[in-house]
């Protein structure tokens, strides 16, 4: 019950809160009114009224003329009815001049100006009609002439309405002569009458007052709702293009957008998606999405979906292998993101796949090439460097000089196209995670000897000597041994092919705050600028003529690289002082 | 280490080039006597008549793998105690390590160095008990 009744209440308070919203929403909308345009409808307003209150003067002066005509003032009605007709014609021009001004909207201020100076003229005819003919007249006409002057004080709020100080103007130029004639007239009854008579003139403008509010703010609201109808069709229009663009990219996207309900339920399926299962989007529009998973993942689909909806977070680099209409399956990689309005309610989910049916072949391709590559190649390759070197190394006895380079030429670029393949089985192992390491804990003196010894022969070939300068670090670090020699056989044989003949690569060790570093310095031509922001890239080298002339496959540094970031270092390089380049990699030092 | 020199190799390999150049590389460079398998099914007799002091088995044959040869060498007490280095191209280091756990003596990666085989046999000869 409790709930029940709070549920009520809240309820009520909601609407409550609805409506001081909804007031305060169209009290905002009243101050966006622009006020020249207010102002310029205001005094529209103003003289519009002109024609039908000009014709009232006429009528009125007409029987108020012929009432007060009499013989002893004749000369003064006369004059009093000239005034009266010297007023109303020049209102007549006043009302052609504002109509005929293209540009009255702008002009505001002036024709205001111009009305309020006219009334107060008019209203100073009437005054003087008061101040000149009620003291000379019997007591009827002095009765119809109040009753004149009474209603032409009223008759000009709805006149003037529309600016309040206007009409103050105009009643107060009547309203004054009056008073002072009832004051002095020496009779006490309208000596009462002239004391009620400030009191009338200031309830009429007070209304006056009150009427002009109205219609400002009527004619604010009016103005802020054209605006606000303006902004409106805007954003219509706004919305519309977003619409059709987003439509666009729906129905052209070439990778299959499904739109579903929060239970898995199609509610739209573009034209690739129509492509990709070879449904018709109808077909499938109703039912739900587990049309196009397979039976045996429909469990793992559930549970998914399930926590999709509960936890609202977007997926993406789902594969799912989907079946078509034919029969045939395809796999899929899904993105898909729950779409949440502001309320927090789950809208639909927008599901968008892509075939990735023949990347994968590609990619299972690509896998038994490098397959192919590790053992049928090699297999032949070892026969060919095999027998080569059994020659080259004397075995069989001496043999002539040219047939001896001969062999040599074939066992070196056998050897070449050896490394080639290691290489790229390499890079190969390294792209697709499979090459694990073997950590070892590993004493960085003991390496580098070790890799001085296993590339002395190297270096010989191209008259370049391997020293360690300074003291080596005895310290450890822990590391794939045969790796970790990999990455030293590959910088110290880059140093020997850049080297200049006869020169000396050192090494150095160096140990630093939180990990070790070995250095390899060569005396080479150093590193264009150029090629800087390349040299760990595959396939690389900073001149393609180095590759034939000295050997090197270009991606000796991308696989260093890996390696090391593989063993939780660093890798880079530097200009030598002197020339040169220095080579460098860092490892965690082993506590 | 075995109280006398590596002596006799015998080796099984189908792949015959490879055959002719393991044995000039042992024969003339390390000076040992070796005997040539080419069918892995017909090695365990060739083993029993030759009698060598290590075994060599390449891994991929057809017929019978090295390792399935090498476990049933294990289960002969005529071969049982001989030991095995396999030559392979499968050079993983899973693939040396599981090979090692089966008792063999050492492994040798495709390609080798013909003029080094003999210096890493006798190596790896020089370490067994």
């Amino acid at each position: 019950m409790s709930s029940l009744a709070n549920g009520i209440e809240s309820a009520e308070r909601g609407e409550a809160a609805a409506r001081s919203k909804a007031a305060a929403v169209i009290a905002d909308i009243r101050d966006r009114a622009d006020p020249a345009l207010v102002r310029a409808d205001r005094v529209e307003q103003l003289y519009s009224q002109l024609p039908l209150g000009l014709a009232a003067t006429v009528v009125i002066g007409v029987i108020a003329a012929f009432e007060l005509h009499e013989g002893r003032l004749i000369e003064l009605v006369y004059f009093w009815g000239g005034l009266l007709g010297l007023v109303v014609v020049l209102h007549g021009l006043l009302y052609l001049g504002y109509r005929n001004d293209a540009r009255r909207q702008d002009n505001t201020g002036q024709w205001l100006r111009w009305l309020g100076i006219g009334a107060f003229a008019a209203g100073a005819v009437w005054g003087f009609a008061a101040a000149v003919f009620f003291p000379s007249h019997a007591d009827e006409r002095q009765v119809f002439l109040a009753f004149l002057l009474a209603g032409v004080i009223s008759g000009g709020i709805p006149m003037y309405a529309a600016s309040w100080p206007i009409f103050a103007a105009y009643a107060a130029a009547i309203a004054l002569p009056f008073t002072y004639v009832l004051a002095t007239f020496g009779n006490r009854l309208f000596a009462e009458i002239a004391l009620l008579i400030p009191l009338f003139y200031a309830v009429s403008v007070a209304i006056a007052f009150r009427l002009n509010g109205v219609f400002v703010s009527g004619y604010r609201l009016r103005h802020a709702y054209q605006r606000q109808l303006v902004e409106l069709e805007e954003a219509r229009r706004q919305i519309e293009a977003s619409g059709r663009k987003l439509a666009l990219f729906f129905e052209r996207s070439p990778i299959a957008v499904l739109e579903l309900d929060a239970k898995g339920v199609i509610q739209e399926m573009n034209h690739a998606g129509e492509l990709l299962f070879g449904f018709a989007a109808a077909e499938l529009i109703g039912q739900t999405v587990k049309t196009l998973v397979l039976a045996k993942y429909q469990p793992d689909f559930d549970a998914e979906w399930t926590k999709l909806v509960a936890t609202r977070r977007p997926l993406a680099g789902l594969k799912v292998r989907n079946p078509r209409r034919d029969g045939l399956t395809v796999v899929c990689e899904w993105t898909v993101t729950p779409l949440v309005n502001p309320e927090g309610e789950l809208i639909s989910v927008i599901a968008q796949g892509r075939d990735i049916t023949a990347q994968l072949e590609a990619e299972r391709l690509k896998k038994e090439f490098t397959s192919t590559l590790s053992h049928e190649l090699r297999t032949p390759l070892t026969s060919i460097i095999g027998s080569l070197q059994l020659i080259n190394a004397g075995v069989l006895g001496d043999v002539p000089k040219d047939v001896a380079e001969l062999t040599e030429v074939a066992e070196r670029n056998g050897q070449r196209l050896l490394d080639l393949i290691n290489d790229i089985l390499d890079v190969e192992k390294i792209e697709s995670g499979k090459l694990t390491l073997n950590p070892q804990v590993i004493r960085v003196d003991e390496l580098v000897r070790e890799a001085m010894v296993l590339n002395k022969g190297f270096g010989d070939r191209f008259k370049v000597r391997f020293e360690a300068r300074g003291e080596l670090s005895p310290r450890e670090v822990i590391a794939d041994h045969k790796r970790l020699l990999q990455v030293m056989t590959n910088l110290l044989s880059n140093a020997a092919k850049f080297s200049p003949e006869g020169q000396v690569v050192e090494i150095t060790t160096e140990e630093r705050a939180d990990c070790l570093r070995v250095a390899v310095h060569d005396r080479g031509p150093g590193i264009p600028e150029s090629f800087k922001a390349r040299v760990f890239g595959r396939f690389n080298q900073a001149d393609s003529t180095t590759s034939r002339q000295k050997g090197g496959t270009g991606l000796g540094l991308a696989i260093c690289k890996r390696l090391v970031e593989m063993m939780q270092g660093r890798i880079g390089f530097q200009d030598r002082e002197g020339g040169g380049t220095t080579f460098w990699f860092e490892l965690p030092r082993h506590a | 280490m075995p109280n006398r020199p590596l002596n006799k190799v015998c080796y099984v390999e189908d792949d015959e080039d490879i055959q002719r150049i393991v044995r000039m590389a042992l024969e003339r460079v390390g000076k040992m006597s070796v005997e040539i398998v080419t069918d892995p099914l017909r090695a365990i007799d060739a083993m029993k008549a030759f009698g060598p002091d290590l075994v060599m088995l390449d891994w991929m044959m057809p017929g019978m793998d090295g390792p399935t040869l090498f476990r049933k060498m294990k289960t002969l007490p005529e071969t049982a105690s001989l030991p095995v280095v396999f030559i392979t191209a499968k050079a993983t280091s899973r693939d040396m390590e599981e090979l090692l756990a089966l008792g063999a003596a050492g492994t040798i990666s495709k390609p080798f160095s013909p003029k080094d085989l003999p210096d890493q046999l006798r190596s790896i000869w020089s370490k067994l008990p």
